[in-house]
């Protein structure tokens, strides 16, 4: 059962992914990304992770589509809604079939090893996160505050030019 | 918690605490010059920690494993995320005195844009932060976060001018550290699925229990290990990864470049050299031929494109591939041994990088806060318009060409040392070609340093016009300048620091 | 090295883990069949003549302006990063209120702390954000 909706689910993403990369139109493109993210947040859940498919759902479906969407519509319209053609694609399939092979025999070739030890349930995650990773998560409220000033003085350059 | 916890943190956070309370004070405040001058008192505060928790470190190892962090009983929260040993001290003093150099260099720069000034140096303290923990970070997650926090800051920074070309450098900046550090995170993963561990202590004795055929025993951890290795040459500026260097360099304000120059790259390295030491110690031989694959190739690249620059940003930009090239050689010369084979602790290798990286910083920064003073007056970074510098203004001119003969390594000064050390470390690690080929690039690359003070010097001046020079920017500059001098003349001291903090490092074989 | 004790692990089934997904996956299949069923039937069912006043985006007023996609003001891109930013912040609330008060019984006052801290960098970003006037519209 959990095969055929992992088989499901990875179909899905790699449509998704497709789509992003073969489609001529931006906003079709952040569209696909969105599928893509959600059927990710559908693997998550077949591996009991349900904390991060909601992270998944909430933060990347939701916000940072939503932040892509903002970028593409600030950004000059007229030469919209065509993106010109990338000459360079081979290259880039080269490339990411390269990618995929190296990373794909590595899982394959590597000795296998179980899930960690500790059972994917919120309230141990929680505990981990907020004893053990204590330091990491700290530093993660400088890095949204550095993002938030960044973003404010980014964006108010542009305001001042008019 | 316990209050000791929060000592053993307290360097960092109290550069974060300074970097916050100079935004808030840019809020209230209507006197601006008093933002940097807060900035440079606060940052005494940090410095005084770092002092009293190197000597509170007496003969332990890490701090975390003093008594006093055992009192009660139970381990500190902090063991396993972070590692406070003689190794991080080193960095940690190293980037606050970069950073306080870099903020009175700015003083005069950041005066001129009116607004935004308290932002300006808070995002300076916030990647200083960053660095610090960087540099003490022993595990995975802190690393990433910690290196994210040193990056996303200076690419707001780099963005800071109005300009196009600010903001292009903003951009590259952020797209390129986007998929540095994915790549990075990529490998990281790997790592972990292949030891179930973040923990670079972990990590060491997991590698070091697996034996096999293949070259670094196993294809996951060889493919994390190259990932991450990609991720952090995107940091230090190496070649084959160096292709955002010259804009950045070019395009953002040159104080910020100065800071990214040095504090960003030495953070790096200490993160580089911990994470490798202490974590993969165990496949050293495979690693070590990768790094000084880098190395040659860094140095090479570097120093032939520089040859062709015109712009003398993007001659430093050049330059600085050149120099984490040479960096690059120490980090390879720590181990010894063939592939596949076991691998001994050169510990000469890692302590040129040390010295290396206090050299570079005091005369880059040098070499920068001169082409900070000259470029704000002349608005002009082509390297033409040096041209009669000497008579123009004398003192930045002797100050500059001083730097930049240090940059070459001609023999009384410190990076003459330095490579000296390096090159020494390389052939006691078995890497003599490694040192013949960076001897080489150092000849190649006396050309274009020498070049710019050849035009100072040799050429007639376009104006009489003097270039004048604020006091925050003598003082930065004699700072500098002194500090390059004295490492020069009198290395003893650093190179002991090196030592002494090298010997903390712990090295699993 | 187990730095802190008192990890207290759940016991883990995945089979009642399974029955309550189980629901949202039929909930979610009903959902995209009912609306899919709708937008299919009034397809297949509805006439259509098709002119050009019918194709415009309203069918009587004033005409849309000349292209639909023009640029839209920089406000709503701070707006969009302080959602994005506070809405990760809120995330983390999530595994912590679970836990917090359990550890606080047990001994460990670090979660509530570590959350006080973040809380309290997130609130010193919305006053920084509100000062600049971020949050206004007009300024």
């Amino acid at each position: 059962m959990s095969w055929v909706l992992f088989i499901l689910l990875a179909v899905v993403t790699l449509v998704g992914g497709v789509g992003v990369v073969a489609t001529r139109n931006v906003v079709h493109a952040a569209l696909s990304l969105l599928v893509s993210l959600l059927a990710v947040a559908g693997i998550y859940l077949i591996l009991f992770a349900e904390f991060l498919a909601l992270v998944q759902v909430l933060i990347y479906g939701g916000a940072i589509i939503i932040v892509l969407l903002f970028a593409i519509m600030l950004t000059r319209s007229s030469e919209y809604p065509r993106i010109s053609d990338n000459r360079q694609w081979p290259i880039g399939l080269v490339a990411a079939v390269g990618l995929l092979a190296v990373l794909a025999a590595s899982f394959w070739i590597s000795q296998h090893q179980s899930a960690g030890p500790e059972s994917p349930a919120l309230g141990n995650l929680a505990n981990s996160l907020f004893t053990r990773w204590a330091i990491p998560f700290e530093v993660a409220s400088l890095v949204l505050l550095v993002a938030l000033i960044g973003a404010i003085i980014i964006a108010r350059t542009g305001e001042d030019e008019g | 918690m316990s209050l000791y916890d929060i000592y053993v943190i307290s360097p960092p956070l109290a550069i974060a605490m300074v970097g916050i309370l100079v935004i808030l004070l840019d809020l209230v405040v209507q006197r601006k010059r008093a933002l940097p001058a807060f900035a440079l008192v606060g940052l005494i505060v940090p410095t005084l920690l770092l002092v009293a928790q190197f000597q509170d470190l007496g003969n332990t190892r890490d701090l975390l494993e003093s008594p006093a962090a055992m009192g009660n009983g139970k381990a500190s929260v902090l063991l396993g995320s972070l590692v406070v040993d003689r190794f991080a001290l080193f960095f940690g003093f190293l980037v606050l005195a970069a950073t306080a150099l870099v903020i009175l260099a700015s003083v005069d720069y950041v005066e001129r844009l009116e607004r935004r000034q308290g932002e300006y140096y808070g995002l300076v303290l916030f990647s200083a932060t960053g660095m610090v923990l960087l540099a003490s970070a022993s595990e995975l997650v802190t690393i990433y976060i910690s290196l994210e926090l040193t990056t996303l800051p200076i690419v707001a920074l780099a963005a800071f001018h109005t300009s196009s070309k600010s903001s292009e450098a903003g951009m590259k900046f952020l797209i390129i550290g986007a998929i540095s550090s994915a790549v990075m995170l990529y490998g990281m993963a790997l790592v972990f699925g292949f030891t179930q561990t973040t923990d670079l202590t972990g990590i060491a004795s997991k590698v070091a229990e697996t034996t096999g055929g293949l070259s670094f025993e196993n294809l996951a951890l060889l493919t994390g290990v190259v990932l991450i290795v990609a991720g952090f040459g995107f940091k230090i500026s190496s070649a084959p990864f160096q292709m955002w260097v010259p804009d950045i360099y070019e395009g953002a304000p040159t104080p910020v470049v100065a800071f990214l120059s040095v504090a960003s790259k030495a953070a790096a390295f200490a993160v580089l050299i911990r994470v490798f030491y202490t974590g993969f110690f165990g496949v050293g031989a495979d690693w070590g031929v990768l790094m000084a694959i880098l190395a040659a190739v860094s140095m090479t690249v570097g120093n032939l494109v520089a040859m062709s620059q015109s712009n003398i940003r993007r001659l430093f930009g050049y330059s600085a591939i050149a120099h984490a090239g040479y960096i690059l050689v120490g980090v390879a010369a720590g181990v010894e041994g063939s592939s596949g084979g076991t691998a001994a602790f050169v510990s000469v290798g890692p302590n040129s990088v040390l010295f290396y990286l206090g050299a570079y910083t005091a005369a880059n920064l040098t070499a920068f806060f001169a082409i900070v003073v000259i470029g704000s007056r002349t608005g002009s970074d082509q390297i033409d318009d040096y041209a009669g510098m000497v008579q123009r203004a004398p003192v930045l001119a002797i100050v500059l060409t001083l730097a930049l003969i240090a940059l070459v390594g001609v023999p009384p000064t410190s990076i003459f040392i330095a490579k000296l050390y390096v090159f020494t470390a390389a052939v006691k690690g078995g890497l003599a070609w490694l040192a013949i080929v960076g001897v080489i690039n150092s000849v190649v690359s006396a050309y274009y340093y020498l070049r710019i003070i050849r035009v100072m010097f040799l050429q007639p001046p376009p104006s009489d016009e003097r270039i004048p020079m604020s006091p925050s920017s003598w003082v930065a500059i004699a700072a500098s300048g002194a500090a390059m001098v004295w490492m020069g003349v009198a290395p003893g001291f650093v190179l002991r620091a090196a030592e002494i903090a090298v010997a903390t490092l712990a090295v699993q074989t | 090295m187990t730095p802190i004790a008192d990890f207290h692990l759940q016991a883990f089934d995945p089979t009642v883990f399974a029955t309550n997904w189980t629901a949202v996956a039929i909930s979610a299949v009903v959902a995209v069949v009912a609306i899919g069923g709708m937008f299919a039937a009034s397809q297949i069912l509805s006439s259509r003549r098709k002119s050009d006043i019918k194709l415009t985006p309203y069918e009587c007023g004033i005409p849309p302006t000349p292209y639909a996609w023009s640029n839209i003001s920089v406000r709503f891109y701070i707006f969009a990063i302080l959602f994005l930013i506070f809405d990760v912040e809120a995330v983390f609330l999530f595994p912590w209120a679970v836990i917090f008060i359990k550890q606080q019984a047990m001994g460990n006052p670090i979660p509530f702390y570590a959350m006080l801290m973040f809380l309290g960098v997130l609130f010193f970003a919305i006053v920084y954000a509100w000062k600049k006037g971020a949050l206004e519209w007009q300024k």
